[in-house]
């Protein structure tokens, strides 16, 4: 080493300045994604004058955590609650597992046709829900299921076009001689699916769980059109009763919003490491 | 492994089988245990202040007689009417619905809704508000009853009338005096507002209305026949376009996205000293508890003889087309318009309402600031029109409002802009 080279000619500086600059852009940017979050819970936590006030303050004054406990309890929020787990859990079930083995069949199996099937399956992606929605709720009207979860569940059971997709590109990345020495062995397609797949398939099916439920978790157009029954009726629409026509709740709007995004993010945390890899099939950067 | 798999799908056929039993119990004929027709009556009143009223009204119903049993549902705002289309084209409506006052015609029009001479005697109307009752007719018939109400009134900060040396017991009678008002009250510092006097597009009297204002109340449609392009709304066009013009473009944006959110109110901020809104932004000043020190008075007229025309919305009570129980459904409708319904409704929740009797007995009881602007918004219902989109241009307004924007920014003049609007909407005929 020579004692002229001063530390900031060395390698380690240039990392140091490289790693403090993307680190700065990095927090930059995490901050500015973050201030809509913030407002959000600093709303939350202010009195109804507060909120009016101008200009807005960024802190509340005093923290109103108090405004939580009112918000829940203007309305059955904990039946509610409990509405939008089940529709949400079922949901996501029958959404992971029957296009995973809708999947398995585009991926795995030769068969005439298949090709064109899997286009006019990717086609009913470009359809706007807004066209179907009448014609839809006129079918679910006649088969009688107004005003039950059937409607919201049973759709989740007949294949989703995106998860297909997704599940499928993530399925041609698993070599054929898995399925190939298994069938050599004797096992059907639905052991294959069932044993081959569906494990190997885990960081793609995280990801269709968490849209599923996230998806289920926050709808609002199914639950709307669908349930007459306030004891039916899910969290989206009792986060409704806070916006009236004239006038809205803010603060409880705010803190029932906060309240609801919490399962959400926490089912983002736990599956995180996953749903990143999933993310990545879907926007196409691997496989 | 396998046998939960299948255990899972069974538990969940059975899920389903059990919540589709549930829902066929509940919807068997439409009565209840003791005998009552049941009316699902649909509304998109939730919030705490409001749900409480309407569900006393409906309780106070159930028990006035044996037959109906009315139950509540609350719908969310907006999305409630996406629905009701959605459940007339599927046969399958609620029995009530409130909807807009504005656009009763055009579901009478569509076969959405039920002809309700059928069950209720006309003489209703004798108990409500004339100008609201010509929003129900259709071809002789009437498809709905008014409930509520509203009416645009000028709400102006007295102590910014004092601050900038005007009499805050003479609010602008005229538009010239608003103008004049309003440059007295515009606070600038380094070339940027610090207050505004006044803008006229904000608050809830939009172009159209100002100019149907200037041009003796005809909106831009009376019935079918168009009054788009007509000297006086040229000129009031003009006029606003001035607003736009003397403040600037910059000043303007900055304070819209300022307030965009709706969280805080300009005027309430005191950052904009006159207002126009409905009579009820009288209840969002009060409950800031900030005692503001604010005047109430009529919108002003285009020149001194003129008179004080205004806008008006509301709501009517309607039964939507292919409910299963029109007949109970119009006897809960004519309760609801009844004195008793509409009084309590107006105390608790400060709306103007439809019945005359109950409009004028609740502002017996209010006092003071409350008694001052409702006693005004009373008045103001003389002077308010309803302009309901006309049968024939349904979708009128998309083609107007991109010209009345581009008239008031200056990319085109409001001559121009008016004769443009109006043969695009001529094309737009069914």
């Amino acid at each position: 080493m020579n004692g002229s080279v001063k530390f900031y000619q060395t390698m380690k500086f240039r990392r140091y300045v490289k790693n403090t600059i993307i680190l700065s852009i990095l927090i930059l940017g995490s901050l500015v994604l973050l201030t809509p979050l913030w407002w959000m819970v600093s709303t939350s936590l202010k009195t109804p004058a507060e909120i009016a006030q101008h200009p807005p303050a960024f802190m509340p004054e005093s923290f109103q955590f108090s405004n939580y406990i009112e918000a829940w309890q203007t309305g059955p929020f904990t039946r509610w609650g409990l509405n939008t787990l089940f529709i949400s859990v079922i949901v996501t079930i029958g959404s992971v597992f029957v296009n995973s083995f809708i999947a398995y069949g585009f991926a795995k199996i030769r068969f005439k046709g298949r090709n064109t099937l899997f286009v006019i399956i990717l086609a009913t992606m470009l359809i706007p829900g807004f066209v179907t929605l009448v014609p839809q709720y006129m079918l679910f009207s006649k088969l009688g299921w107004v005003n039950t979860y059937l409607p919201l569940i049973v759709p989740a059971f007949l294949g989703s076009a995106f998860f297909i997709f997704l599940l499928r590109q993530f399925m041609l990345t698993i070599p054929k001689e898995f399925s190939e020495a298994a069938i050599m062995d004797g096992a059907s397609h639905f052991k294959i699916w069932w044993h081959i797949m569906l494990p190997l398939t885990k960081p793609a099916l995280i990801t269709v769980g968490i849209f599923a439920f996230n998806g289920a978790w926050n709808d609002l157009l199914g639950p709307l059109l669908y349930l007459n029954d306030e004891n039916l009726y899910t969290l989206q629409l009792g986060l409704q009763t806070f916006k009236g026509s004239v006038q809205v709740q803010w603060h409880y709007l705010m803190s029932m919003s906060v309240t609801i995004l919490l399962p959400t993010v926490f089912l983002f945390f736990i599956f995180q490491r996953f749903f990143m890899n999933g993310a990545n099939i879907s926007s196409g950067t691997k496989g | 492994m396998k046998k939960g798999f299948h255990l899972g799908f069974i538990l969940l056929l059975l899920c389903s089988l059990v919540l589709s039993a549930c829902s066929n119990n509940t919807e068997a004929e439409g009565k209840n245990k003791d005998g009552k027709v049941v009316i699902d009556f649909q509304t998109f009143w939730g919030s705490e202040t409001r749900r409480p009223v309407i569900e006393k009204i409906v309780d106070d119903f159930n028990k006035s007689q044996d037959e109906i049993e009315v139950k509540h549902t609350f719908v969310p705002w907006g999305d409630i009417w996406t629905k009701n289309t959605a459940a007339v084209a599927a046969g399958n409506p609620a029995d009530v619905i409130v909807n807009d006052i504005n656009t009763v015609a055009h579901r009478a029009e569509n076969g959405q809704s039920e002809d309700l001479s059928q069950y209720i005697d006309e003489g209703i109307k004798d108990e409500l508000y004339p100008n609201l009752w010509e929003t129900v007719q259709y071809k002789d018939k009437f498809y709905g009853v008014p409930f509520t109400t509203d009416t645009r009134v000028l709400f102006y900060n007295k102590d910014a009338y004092k601050e900038a040396g005007l009499d805050p017991e003479q609010p602008p009678k005229t538009w010239k005096e608003l103008e004049d008002h309003a440059k007295k009250l515009d606070v600038k510092k380094d070339g940027i507002y610090e207050r505004i006097g006044f803008y006229p597009t904000w608050g809830s009297f939009g172009a159209g209305s100002w100019m149907a204002n200037a041009d003796d109340g005809k909106g831009f449609f009376e019935g079918n026949e168009m009054y788009i392009n007509t000297p006086n709304k040229v000129e009031a066009l003009k006029w606003v376009a001035g607003w736009h013009k003397r403040l600037g473009a910059k000043n303007v944006q900055a304070f819209q996205a300022e307030f965009g959110s709706g969280q805080t109110n300009p005027f309430i901020s005191e950052k904009v000293a006159i207002w126009t809104d409905i009579a009820s932004f009288y209840t969002q000043i009060r409950d800031t508890g900030k005692d503001m020190n604010f005047g109430i008075a009529p919108i002003p007229a285009f020149k001194e003889e003129g008179r004080n025309w205004n806008e008006g919305g509301g709501f009517v009570m309607e039964i939507p087309k292919g409910a299963k129980h029109p007949k109970e459904a119009a006897t809960f409708i004519e309760y609801l318009a009844s004195e008793k319904a509409q009084k309590y409704w107006a105390q608790k929740n400060y709306d103007n309402v439809a019945n005359k009797k109950a409009a004028e007995s609740v502002l017996k009881d209010f006092t003071g600031d409350e008694k001052l602007v409702y006693e005004q918004a009373l008045k103001n219902l003389k002077d308010t029109r309803f302009h309901p989109a006309p049968i024939d241009y349904p979708d009128y307004a998309s083609r107007v409002d991109p010209q009345l924007e581009a008239a008031i920014t200056g990319k085109s003049t409001p001559e121009k802009a008016l004769q443009k609007a109006e043969n695009d909407v001529k094309k737009l005929k069914r």
